[in-house]
């Protein structure tokens, strides 16, 4: 049943993709043309506040997006599946769970209250024909025996008998399961414990490379992003404003809004005085401006174009930008286009996620 | 100045399958805070943090010890009498969302206490709204603007930023924030931080702060005193700022380590810890509470309770057997 092996990680095109929402006010843009691509095999963490529009890109992979909201214009392409965005019905539904795994917040309502774990697994092979339901079985023990539980005892259990760590876990196990290998992690360790947040990440990471998987973490958390993510997208008021290897985002940020939230974060180290909080707050749906920039009421390096015109792509290195105040800054120092020796892009299409993980300390 | 001595909680379930089922919530633990100081609590949650934080804000009922309040020991009091030294430290929930009430707007949230006030104190009402207004500009916000709204038309920052000013409506001495910036928007938690900062220098409030992100202790002070508490005993206490460049608790090494490295930014600790399984709280153990899931434990860890105390070479105080330096914490790349 689910052991095909040879199934390789699906690369993830995502292209002008726009949700809206439906609203006394009109249909008001949650997210407005969102390219992103995932490499086959990368973990890609997508980071933003309340309000960025990071879940609903999660919710377009699967097509899933709640009336009253809808996709409104774009494509996500998935090797092997085609475009999600037209898929209705049956079909959609087999590849929800086959093809793309999700993996809800943890300590939240995910799992049946009123079933044992085992029931639930039993649920969801039934429901995507699984011919071989102990074979199944046999799958999710092994999955939750390499995360370091006991399997058999695990799916005799009610998700009150767990704790979130665990939970989160069985949760991984539910998303993989069936063999897919494309996985969308939901904010996968809000509301858990800092030693438990470490341990689920590895192994996210671990799993992420023993099955050959295409990840995509959504999360409000740029700690975690950077733990676990080869590639990083930042997104303010329902668009991308920043992608690229996480090591060169972090490292070098372009977008004033990477900037000021890198500077923004409480650290463990470094001077308590060079940290500035943003000023203003993150638009809501409501407010997220039609015209310019999204984040130009509170950037410190706001132009007269930046109220009018929407933010060209600009690529430097390894990464992209969307941002007037970067575009006029390469063009001054004549840097832009001129691609870096060394970057990660080429590690990763050289070695797979691995080659990533393995360079990362030596970073300058 | 608010000390606590020897406090001890336990918590035990009654009727159902669990009936008998005992949680030592706190197992004696010592604590002491100046005024205008501040002091973090960290740890897991079910450490006791929460429960030690509700117990010095007045809300939860201890066992044993004795909590003092500027020299005057609150066990003798009758709960009547207890209440007007309980008033003056106010808490600060993690939760700004359902801290307010929804049907109220701002102004009639201050409005209600303040009022009281004015009439306890005989001052006229319009003194009230001055108050408000006041306060409002205090906690970093346009009183025009917040005044006449309710709590959904706010953001996460600025409801935080009501429910601060809420609680001075009682002239506090003390504010205990519990996990109160968890549940802000990234980008606006430094603002929270640098306020209650601010409070405790300009009003002389002290701040205690509960939080599972020993990070954000650093930002409410880099005088504060650092209590890291496992299962209800404080193992390792002193400056925020040597806790965490030298833990020596193989605890708060753990701790320390599981924080996410900014990779790009900073170059992880050389000598990591890493517990050896998870949290288990069923066990009863005879020693060291943390013993089990300890990478360096030996024969004595099991057999014997280590105490809170000082050492020769350590500033700090801890409770173990075998403290030793660890290199855990990230450090900063420098920028070439």
């Amino acid at each position: 049943m689910s052991v095909t092996p040879e199934k390789k990680a699906p690369g993830v095109r995502v292209s002008g993709l726009s949700v809206v929402y439906r609203t006394s006010a009109g249909e008001l843009p949650a997210i407005s043309g969102i390219d992103l691509d995932l490499v086959p095999g990368t973990i890609t963490g997508v980071v933003g506040e309340s309000g960025s529009g990071k879940s609903t890109l999660a919710l377009s992979l699967l097509n899933a997006v709640q009336p009253p909201g809808r996709i409104s214009a774009g494509s996500v392409e998935i090797d092997g599946l085609g475009d999600v965005v037209k898929l209705r019905g049956e079909e959609l539904r087999k590849a929800r769970g086959r093809h793309i795994g999700y993996v809800f917040q943890a300590a939240q309502n995910s799992l049946n209250p009123l079933k044992t774990v085992g029931k639930q697994l039993l649920d969801l092979g039934r429901s995507h024909d699984v011919a071989d339901l102990r074979g199944l079985v046999r799958e999710a023990k092994d999955l939750l025996g390499r995360m370091g539980m006991d399997g058999a005892r695990v799916l005799d259990s009610h998700q009150h008998e767990l704790s979130g760590g665990m939970r989160q876990r069985v949760g991984i196990m539910l998303a993989l399961v069936l063999n897919a290998h494309l996985v969308v992690l939901d904010e996968p360790t809000t509301a858990l414990d800092m030693i438990t947040q470490a341990t689920i990440l590895r192994i996210v990471r671990e799993v992420h490379e023993e099955r050959g998987l295409t990840t995509l973490v959504i999360t409000h958390d740029l700690g975690v992003v950077a733990e676990v993510a080869d590639r990083l997208a930042v997104m303010y008021g329902g668009q991308v404003v920043e992608q690229g290897p996480t090591m060169e985002v972090l490292g070098a940020p372009r977008h004033p809004y990477t900037q000021g939230l890198l500077r923004a974060i409480p650290r463990l180290v470094g001077d308590i005085d060079e940290a500035t909080a943003l000023p203003g707050r993150p638009p809501t749906l409501g407010t997220i401006p039609e015209r310019g920039c999204v984040f130009r009421d509170r950037c410190v390096l706001r132009m007269d174009v930046c109220e009018t015109e929407k933010p060209p792509v600009v690529s430097l290195g390894a990464s992209i930008a969307l941002c007037h105040a970067v575009e006029a800054a390469a063009d001054r120092d004549g840097r832009a286009d001129i691609p870096r020796a060394g970057g990660l892009q080429e590690v990763v299409g050289a070695q797979g996620a691995t080659g990533v993980h393995e360079v990362r300390g030596e970073q300058p | 100045m608010i000390t606590g001595k020897n406090i001890t909680k336990t918590f035990r379930q009654r009727g159902g399958v669990l009936a008998g089922r005992e949680v030592r919530a706190l197992r004696g633990v010592d604590f002491a805070i100046e005024k205008g100081g501040a002091a973090s609590f960290i740890g897991e949650s079910g450490c006791g943090k929460t429960t030690l934080g509700r117990i010095i804000a007045g809300l939860e009922t201890h066992d044993s010890g004795e909590i003092t309040i500027d020299g005057t020991p609150m066990s003798p009091l009758k709960p009547r009498r207890r209440e007007p030294y309980f008033r003056r430290i106010q808490l600060i929930h993690q939760d700004p969302y359902s801290a307010l009430n929804p049907t109220r707007t701002i102004h009639q949230t201050l409005n209600a206490p303040l009022a009281l006030r004015a009439r306890q104190t005989r001052r006229p009402q319009s003194w009230v709204d001055e108050r408000a207004e006041e306060l409002l500009a205090l906690v970093g916000l346009d009183p025009g603007y917040v005044l006449p709204r309710y709590p959904h038309q706010l953001s996460g920052g600025m409801r935080q930023r009501v429910v601060i000013a809420r609680a001075l409506t009682v002239d506090p001495d003390m504010l205990v924030a519990d996990e109160a910036v968890s549940m802000i928007d990234v980008s606006l938690r430094l603002g929270i931080l640098g306020l209650l900062k601010d409070l405790r220098e300009r009003l002389g409030v002290s701040v205690l702060f509960i939080t599972h992100d020993v990070a954000t202790a650093r930002y409410i002070g880099d005088d504060g005193e650092l209590y890291v508490i496992y299962r209800g005993q404080v193992v390792e206490r002193g400056h925020v700022e040597t806790i965490i460049s030298d833990p020596v608790h193989p605890y708060t090494q753990s701790l320390l380590s599981a924080i996410p490295v900014l990779h790009g930014l900073e170059r992880p600790g050389e000598q990591p810890v890493v517990p050896t399984e998870a949290l288990d709280e069923s066990h009863h153990d005879a020693g060291c509470l943390f013993a089990r899931r300890c990478p360096f434990r030996t024969e004595r860890c099991v057999a014997e309770l280590p105490v809170l105390g000082h050492a020769e070479g350590t500033p700090q105080e801890h409770a173990c057997f075998h403290p030793e330096r660890r290199s855990v914490v990230a450090t900063p790349i420098g920028r070439g």
